[in-house]
Order: structure tokens, then C-alpha cells, then sequence
């Protein structure tokens, strides 16, 4: 049940998070759900693999966090991006992009 | 800036563990929370939304692990684990934690302590500045003085050439000068007492050219030493001003030598001991004042008076081989001028043809004790080795035991979700540990063991106080070496150990799932240590062979009661003629008429002390190969032949009536005597030295005295003759007594004497000619207690890893061993069965132990006396002593196998 690291390409988490938070920020649990309906359910994140990618990414530098109350005032952990982090959404995006256009035109070739 | 960020991150996360293991716990919350209500509106109970988020977050710890896991510092958290865990368990079984440390802590002790005295002799630069640059003129590989021109590479060089040479080379930013003699002599200080100092006669430029700059004061310079007799300053060595409790007023003092007074005007820094590994003088004094040190020993403007090392400087950017080119051309410039004259002969040019300079490196400085104790050194370092590795295959054989005790915990822990890895980590760590303890223990002996070592292959107080501690590289040294013994004996039985079957180990009541393979490796760690074992136990007997062997040569001479006084006759102040010779004579006779002594007498030598030889040609006896060579000299006092209980075989000896103005006699030994009149009485005959046939052949031969040994134990008989010293005046070190009764009596008594003749006359060391002959063979003394000290803890080290192994085997085959006997075997077959499995092991080891000994036993033959390197009684000795210790250690596990009870045995399975 719940999301294989399999099935996600890999490397592409961290990505999906980066834009994922560059729209506003955001807790734990909110990029989960933000990513399973964006992907309208294909990609589903589940704690074990989100958590980790999180702390990897602030150890980074590429977002920071800070306890905030959440809408139903409860107190959570958001996360937002840092310059750095906007920097690495950006490279990454274009790399994907040139990576997908030419592994489409192989496919299609 | 993001590596500073995950630094300082992690250092914090870190101390500050408790505080984020909480925010973890909080941001879990959290997620689960937001999980629940989003599930919640989406239409579940609570209590279903609740469960649903619970199972798809799943294990909150191993979520937690993952966090953790993202950030580095959960590395050193899991070492840190592993360390307190694996100390735990060597605190469970302290029997293999002692035999693991301390076996290894011999093993790396012994390699610690003699690398560390190898550093010292054999490795270190000198404490100079850019030792590199310097270089040695020849190999350093003589000593005292020689009036030939060597054609060959020369060691010793003359003062004018020296001057010379150090004006006209382009090559060098500076020579220096050190006379090859380091002088014993007693001095006083600002008039105290009088003290045994040790001087060293340097050039003006010896201080700058090392790039040593002072402690205190000032060190020597060009200025002080120029015309002879001209600058009376010294420098002292730091441990000298240390032994005189770190003065501060020393600079400024005199210190009275030989009737000179020298004014200290610097101490040299600290560390500073000169050029000589295993020499530290106590002054440097300007060689201008070499007559004033040493009236009889005086170089200085005498060009046939070579005595003195150089040590050059190479200028920056001048390759060895443009500098050796320079030296040689200034070199052969010199010979033509200065030696050979204007027109040369052919044979005079094909005489000195080979005359060259050599340079060396002299980074390391100068030393004998590095050509005396490298072999000693190697073999040392090679049986040291040896044995670590027996140590190591040691503990890898019990390791590899202990995994299959424990195999059932390891299944337990990668049941519950520990990665090979992990485990393979974590029993690595453990090894470390032991490698670590075994290091420190061994290092703290090592610091003890190497001055012990030091002391005992050498009796020169000047040897023994070199500074052996270990020093950073040793450590350093030891450190690679505990981590190399720590991965050879714990890599392989920690992959063994892990390579499991979960469910086979964890069903099996007794733990025990030994794969084939794990037995055959362990037998194959028993085999490889009776093999090596076998080289160390045969090389260790062929040396104690050696050894005894030597004690029982014939030295000729009666070892037994004389006692060998070294005097300082400078002291005296009697210049070099009649009245030297009347005050020794006055002395020997003195102390002749003490009650107890039989005889007494000055000499050169008495034995083991260095050689005086030349070429003599003997009136009518055409010269051949056989009589050209070298023959000793000696010069001695008319006692002694009597002290030395050499009997006279024809002739007669010296006595009174040989005085300085009769005509000149000298007695040969037998050797001599065989030499050049094998079928005619020598007595009466006359020879000369050197080898020219037409010399005046001016001294007679009195008297035929017995042969002997005089500079070592092993040489073959050689070809020596005595010259009376009231024909050769001179001063001696060498007073040998020969007595009766308690030598502790005698050697106040003889103090007395000598004093009562000349109170200035110094007695210094006292010795005795037995003491001298035993350490004459220090070297293969020390060699032979520690290959056999070493060859006897391999056995020992055998007799542990083969008791362990058995005792494992019969652990495993209890059941079989009780069908056995439930068949009918008895105890004596099952006792059998197990010995015999040893005494495989034993011949297997032996066979391939066996030549690689007689290949190893080889290498040491120039060590060996009066045996040849496969002598078979050493071998034998050995193969019996291995197969005792083998049957020893494997008797007890194998009484316990052949004392199962059948009824026992079947119902544990």
C-alpha cells in the first residue's frame, strides 16, 4: 500500500517537494497531500520517504522550517524554500525538462 | 556554505539530541494528526481515520531511523553504539578478552620496540636544518687516522686538504670538518671536581653548515678556529647542560681540559646530539685545538694525517652528480700537487687510479651503530613480524570460534532487521577494540622494552643514552600497524560469522551451524601458525647454537680473573717520551707488588677493541699472496704475556732489557710465525714495515708466544705482533691486572696504587677481560634471547590456538563421540580420534614450515658460528618441541571427549 520508492523516478522526490513548497509554505503532511492530488493520486508520499527527504533537504540548505499553528490551530512544522532552494527548483526543473524531451524523442524515434 | 550549514547542523543535533529526537516525536504527531482529520472529513469515524493513518505512516521509529539517518552525525552515534556494545561483550568473556589483548599487545609491543630503535639507528634525519642537503665525503666507514692513499672511494680526509677543498669548490655553500675520533678525556669546570667528558673536535664551519643554531649563547665559528692552538672556547650539548641542572651562568664558565682552559661561550639546542647517531659529545671544541686535546693526535697542517670526515652542504639546485663531478676534479687536482709531485711514475698514477670521493647521503648522520645493528635490526624486525602474525592468526582462529558461539545472536539481530553490514561493522569495532588495547599496552611496554633493548646490545653508556622513547612516527607506526592487525584477524571471521542461514541458526538449540568451510579455515589459521612457528623456533636454536658454539672457541688468552682498567694517562701531563714510559712501567710495577696480583700491564689492546694493522715484509722471505696480508699489531708492557697467560713457545718475552736505545724486537704469534717460516725457527730474524723488500728491516724477532683471538670471537686465526712499548712510547688506555681473590677488593686496591705512583694519573671505566669477551658477542646474545624468548611465545600462542580449536571440535562433536562409544569405542580410540586430527595438522604445518625455515635460516648465516643453516639437530630440536606443545595443548579437550558418557551425549541432542 502507499507509494514504492520504485515507482517514483529516482531522485525525483526532492524535485516534487522543491515545487511543491515554491507555491507557498507548507507541513509535513500537507506536501504529501499536496503531491497525491497534483499527480491526481499516481505519486503517493508516504512519511517513511517524505520526513527523511525533508531533513536531508534543510541539512542542505534548501528549505528552512519553522513551528507554526496550523489552520485547525494545531502547531506543525512548515516548511518553506530558501534562495538556495528556489536556485536548486530551477536547475532541476531544467534538467528535467531536457531529460524527458530527449528520452521522448528516443522513445519516439 | 551548505557543507558549513550540515557541519553545524549536525554537531548540533548532536548535543542537542534530546531537543530534536523531541521536535521528531512532534512533527510525527503532527503528520498523523493532519493524516486523520483530512481522512476524518473525507467521511471516516475518528477511530477509523485514526487506524488508517497510524498504518500508512507505519513504524514510527523506523520513520524516525530514516530522519536520523539523513544527517551524518548518526554515523559516529552508530560507532559510538558499536564501541559500547562491543565493550560489553569483551567484559562478557574476559578469558578471551585477556589471551586476545595480550597476545596482541606482544606482538605489537615487540614491533613497536624495535621499530622505535630502528628509527633511532637506522631512520631518523638529524636534528638539523634541510638534512637532505647534506652529504658525507665516502661511507663514513672508517675511523682514527691512515697515512696511505687509498685507491679506492676515501673515507678520511687530511686538514690542508680540507682548507683547501672548502675554498676552491663551487658546489657546496659550506664544508665541514669532524675528526673521526670522538675524544674521552676528564676535565673540570669552573675548578669543581673533575668529570669524564666526551669532546668532539669540529671545523669553525661545523655549526653552520648543519644550520644549527645555538641554545644559548653562541656556537662556533670560522673565526675560532684558525691557526693551531687558537681558539680555547667550547660549546656544550644540551644534555650535558642539563646534567649540570640547566645552569644559567654556564655560558661564560671554563672548563680546564688536559691543562687548556676553554671558555663555554654557547650550548647547542636541545635534541642536538652531532653528527654521529650513538655518540653525544658533551663539548664541541674547534679542531685548531686538536694538539691541546690530544697531544699525540695532531693533524693539523700534516697532509699524510688523515683523520677527518667532511660533511658538505649541497647548494641549492646542485644535483649529486654535478657536485660529485666538482669534488672530483678538485679532489684529483689536489693528489697530482700535493701527493704525487710534478712527474708522476705510471705505477705511482695506476696507484691512486681508483682514488675518488664518494658522497653519500648524510641526512641520517654518520653512525657504526647502523652497520653494527642493521642485520641484527632486519632479523629483529622479521621475527617481530613473524610473531604478530602468529598472533593475528591467533585471534582469528578464536574470533572465527567465538562467531559460531554466537552465531545464534547474530541471527537473532538481522532477524530483527540489523543489516549484514551493520553486524559486520559492529564485530570489526570490536576487533579494534582489542587491536586498541593490545596497541596501548603494547606501546606502554615498548617504552620500557626498547631502553632494555638498547642496554642490553650495547654497554656504551653513550648508546644507552639515546633517546629511543617513541616518538610521533612510532606511534604513528603502531597505529597503521593495530589497524592492519585488527582488519587481518577480524575481517574474515566477521564475514564468516555473518554469512548465516536465519532460520537454520535460530532453530538450532544449540546455536551451533559451523559450515565445513569455517572448520577448514580455522584448521588452515592452526596449520600457518605451527609453520611459522617452526621458522622462529629453528632460527631462535640455530642463534643459541651459534652462541654457545662461541663461548666455547679457544680465545687463547685466560679470560678468567683480570680486570681492565681504562686510565687517563693524559692527565698526567708527561709529554711522549722516556718519562711516560718510566711512570707506566713505575706503575706497573707498583702494582705488580699488591698482595693477590700475579701480573699487570699497559697495552693497546686487549681484545675486541679495534685493530692496528699493517704490512710487514720479512728480510729474506720472498713475498707471496699468503704473506701479504695484514697482520695485527699490538703494543703491550713487559707483563703481558703472563697477565694474558699466553705462553711463550720459543724466544723469550719482553723485559728490562729492552729500552728505547737497544735494538728494536717484537714477539709473533704462532700464526705469524707458521706464515712466513713454516719450516724454520723465526727467532732472530728481522722484518719492516710496509712492503717494500728493501727496508731496512730493523726490528728482530725475540720470541714465538701462543695464538689467541684479538678482535673477535668467530675470526680465524690471525697472523699478530707484539712490539714493547718502551720502544714505541705512548699513551694507553688499556691496564689489564691479573689476580687472585675478590675483584671488589682488588680494585681499591689498585686505585690506591696508580695513585700513589700519580695522583693525576684517571682511573676511569673498570671492566673485566671476561666482561669483554662476552660483549664481544652482544649482539648475538641479544638476538639469540629474543628470537628464543620470541620463539617460545609463538609456541605458546600454538598451544592456545590449537587447545581453542579442539575444544570447539569436541564441543560440536559430543554426540558423535557418544555413539561411538555407544558402538563400542573406547575411551583410548576416542582420545586417538581427536590427537590424530592434531597430528595431522602438526605434519602439515611442519612440511610446509620446514623449508621455508631452511630458506629463512639462509638469510641468517653470516649470524651463525660453527653450524651450517640446515643443521639438522636445530630443525629436529624444533619439530620435537613443536609436536610436544601440539600434544600438550590438544591432550586435555581430547581426555574430555574420551570421558563423554555415551548415555549424556545421545539424550543433549
Amino acid at each position: 500500500m502507499g507509494q514504492k520508492q520504485g515507482d517514483m523516478v529516482q531522485g525525483t522526490l526532492e524535485m516534487l517537494i522543491l515545487k511543491t513548497l515554491a507555491l507557498e509554505p507548507m507541513h509535513g503532511y500537507g506536501v504529501a497531500q499536496r503531491i497525491e492530488q497534483i499527480s491526481a493520486g499516481v505519486f503517493r508520499v508516504n512519511p517513511g520517504s517524505l520526513l527523511p527527504a525533508l531533513s536531508r533537504m534543510e541539512r542542505s540548505g534548501r528549505v528552512k522550517s519553522e513551528w507554526r499553528a496550523t489552520e485547525n490551530n494545531r502547531r506543525a512544522k512548515y516548511y518553506q524554500l530558501t534562495p538556495a532552494g528556489r536556485k536548486a527548483l530551477k536547475e532541476e526543473t531544467n534538467a528535467w525538462g531536457r531529460q524527458t524531451a530527449a528520452i521522448s524523442k528516443i522513445l519516439e524515434a | 556554505m551548505g557543507w558549513f550549514k550540515n557541519i553545524t547542523a549536525g554537531l548540533k543535533a548532536l548535543f542537542t539530541r534530546t531537543r530534536t529526537e523531541r521536535e521528531m516525536d512532534e512533527e510525527l504527531r503532527a503528520f498523523l494528526d493532519a493524516s486523520a482529520e483530512a481522512k476524518r472529513r473525507a467521511g471516516m469515524s475518528p477511530e477509523q481515520a485514526a487506524y488508517a493513518a497510524r498504518i500508512e505512516m507505519g513504524s514510527t521509529n523506523a520513520v524516525k531511523h530514516h530522519i536520523r539517518q539523513a544527517g551524518w552525525e548518526t554515523a559516529i552515534e552508530n560507532s559510538w553504539q558499536d564501541l559500547r556494545y562491543s565493550v560489553r561483550m569483551l567484559f562478557k568473556s574476559p578469558v578471551f578478552t585477556l589471551v586476545a589483548v595480550v597476545s596482541l599487545a606482544l606482538g605489537i609491543g615487540a614491533n613497536t620496540a624495535i621499530f622505535s630503535l630502528m628509527d633511532v639507528v637506522m631512520l631518523r634525519s638529524l636534528p638539523v636544518d634541510e638534512p637532505s642537503q647534506l652529504v658525507l665525503f665516502g661511507d663514513g666507514r672508517a675511523a682514527g687516522s691512515t697515512n696511505s692513499l687509498p685507491n679506492e672511494s676515501w673515507r678520511l680526509y687530511s686538514d690542508p686538504f680540507f682548507r683547501s677543498f672548502s675554498q676552491k669548490n663551487e658546489v657546496f655553500s659550506g664544508v665541514a670538518a669532524i675528526d673521526s675520533i670522538e675524544f674521552s678525556t676528564h676535565g673540570t669546570v669552573a675548578g669543581e671536581g673533575r668529570e669524564m667528558m666526551h669532546a668532539s673536535l669540529v671545523s669553525g664551519s661545523y655549526f653552520s653548515v648543519l644550520g644549527v643554531t645555538p641554545g644559548r649563547g653562541r656556537v662556533l665559528t670560522e673565526t675560532d678556529d684558525q691557526t693551531p692552538g687558537s681558539g680555547a672556547v667550547a660549546v656544550a650539548s644540551y644534555s650535558w647542560w642539563q646534567r649540570h641542572g640547566n645552569d644559567p651562568a654556564t655560558v661564560g664558565k671554563t672548563v680546564r681540559i688536559e691543562g687548556t682552559d676553554y671558555t663555554i661561550v654557547g650550548v647547542a639546542p636541545q635534541g642536538f646530539f652531532g653528527a654521529t647517531v650513538g655518540e653525544s659529545p658533551d663539548f664541541w671544541i674547534p679542531l685548531s685545538m686538536e694538539k691541546e686535546i690530544s697531544p699525540g693526535w695532531n693533524g693539523l697542517n700534516d697532509k699524510w694525517f688523515q683523520s677527518l670526515y667532511l660533511i658538505a652542504r649541497l647548494k641549492p639546485g646542485v644535483s649529486a652528480a654535478q657536485a660529485t663531478a666538482n669534488s672530483n676534479l678538485l679532489f684529483k687536482q689536489y693528489i697530482r700537487s700535493e701527493y704525487l709531485g710534478q712527474s708522476p711514475s705510471q705505477k705511482d698514477l695506476a696507484d691512486v687510479e681508483h682514488a675518488q670521493i664518494e658522497l653519500t647521503s648524510a641526512a641520517r648522520g654518520l653512525s657504526r651503530l647502523r652497520r653494527q645493528f642493521s642485520l641484527p635490526l632486519e632479523i629483529l624486525t622479521t621475527i617481530a613480524g613473524l610473531v604478530l602474525l602468529i598472533a593475528c592468526a591467533n585471534l582469528a582462529s578464536l574470533l572465527l570460534a567465538r562467531g559460531t558461539a554466537r552465531s545464534r545472536e547474530f541471527a537473532m539481530r538481522m532477524a530483527i532487521g540489523a543489516t549484514r553490514s551493520r553486524i559486520v561493522r559492529q564485530l570489526l569495532t570490536e576487533s579494534f577494540v582489542i587491536a586498541l588495547l593490545g596497541a596501548l599496552l603494547g606501546v606502554a611496554s615498548a617504552w620500557k622494552a626498547s631502553h632494555l633493548l638498547l642496554t642490553m646490545a650495547s654497554h656504551s653508556p653513550q648508546v644507552a643514552a639515546m633517546n629511543v622513547s617513541p616518538d610521533l612516527r612510532v606511534l604513528g607506526f603502531t597505529l597503521v600497524l593495530t589497524i592492519f592487525t585488527a582488519l587481518l584477524f577480524g575481517m574474515t571471521p566477521a564475514i564468516r560469522a555473518t554469512r548465516l542461514d536465519l532460520n537454520g541458526s535460530l532453530k538450532q538449540g544449540r546455536g551451533i551451524a559451523a559450515p565445513a568451510s569455517r572448520i577448514s579455515l580455522a584448521r588452515a589459521l592452526i596449520v600457518a601458525q605451527i609453520a611459522l612457528s617452526l621458522v622462529l623456533l629453528a632460527g631462535a636454536s640455530l642463534f643459541l647454537r651459534s652462541l654457545v658454539n662461541l663461548t666455547k672457541v679457544d680465545t687463547g688468552f685466560n679470560k678468567q680473573n683480570v680486570l681492565v682498567f681504562s686510565l687517563d694517562e693524559y692527565s698526567a701531563g708527561l709529554p711522549e717520551d722516556a718519562r711516560l714510559v718510566n711512570l707506566q712501567q713505575q706503575i706497573e710495577d707498583r702494582v705488580q707488588t699488591l698482595p693477590g696480583v700475579h701480573a699487570a700491564s699497559f697495552s693497546m689492546f686487549t681484545f675486541n677493541q679495534g685493530e692496528w694493522s699493517t704490512d710487514v715484509t720479512v728480510q729474506g722471505i720472498p713475498r707471496t699472496p699468503k704473506n701479504s696480508q695484514d697482520v695485527l699489531n699490538n703494543v703491550v708492557g713487559n707483563g703481558f704475556f703472563s697477565t694474558m697467560s699466553l705462553p711463550i713457545v720459543a724466544g723469550r718475552g719482553f723485559g728490562s732489557t729492552d729500552r728505547i736505545d737497544s735494538p728494536k724486537v717484537a714477539v709473533v704469534n704462532q700464526t705469524m710465525a707458521q706464515m712466513f717460516f713454516p719450516d724454520s725457527s723465526p727467532i732472530g730474524r728481522h722484518f719492516g714495515f710496509g712492503d717494500d723488500p728493501s727496508h731496512s728491516g730493523d726490528i728482530e724477532i725475540v720470541g714465538v708466544v701462543k695464538n689467541a683471538k684479538y678482535v673477535g670471537l668467530q675470526e680465524d686465526p690471525e697472523a699478530a705482533i707484539y712490539f714493547p712499548y718502551s720502544q714505541r712510547v705512548q699513551y694507553f688506555g688499556n691496564f689489564s691486572v691479573r689476580y687472585s681473590g675478590e675483584a671488589g677488593q682488588m680494585i681499591p686496591a689498585v686505585r690506591r696504587a696508580i695513585a700513589e705512583v700519580n695522583p693525576n694519573v684517571l682511573v676511569g671505566s673498570i671492566s673485566s677481560l671476561s666482561e669483554q669477551v662476552e660483549e664481544s658477542t652482544s649482539n648475538r646474545r641479544l638476538i639469540a634471547k629474543l628470537s628464543s624468548f620470541f620463539g617460545v611465545l609463538a609456541s605458546f600462542l600454538v598451544c592456545i590456538g590449537i587447545y581453542g580449536l579442539l575444544s570447539y571440535a569436541v564441543a560440536r562433536r559430543t554426540s558423535e563421540i557418544g555413539i561411538r562409544m555407544a558402538l563400542g569405542a573406547k575411551r583410548s580410540n576416542v582420545l586417538w580420534l581427536i590427537l590424530r586430527e592434531i597430528l595431522v595438522l602438526v605434519a602439515v604445518g611442519i612440511a610446509i614450515g620446514v623449508p621455508l625455515a631452511l630458506e629463512g635460516n639462509h638469510l641468517v648465516s653470516k649470524l651463525l658460528y660453527g653450524l651450517s643453516p640446515a643443521d639438522p639437530a636445530s630443525l629436529f630440536t624444533s619439530i620435537a618441541m613443536l609436536v610436544a606443545v601440539a600434544l600438550i595443548a590438544g591432550y586435555l579437550p581430547a581426555r574430555k571427549a574420551s570421558l563423554v558418557e555415551p548415555t549424556v551425549a545421545l539424550r543433549c541432542e
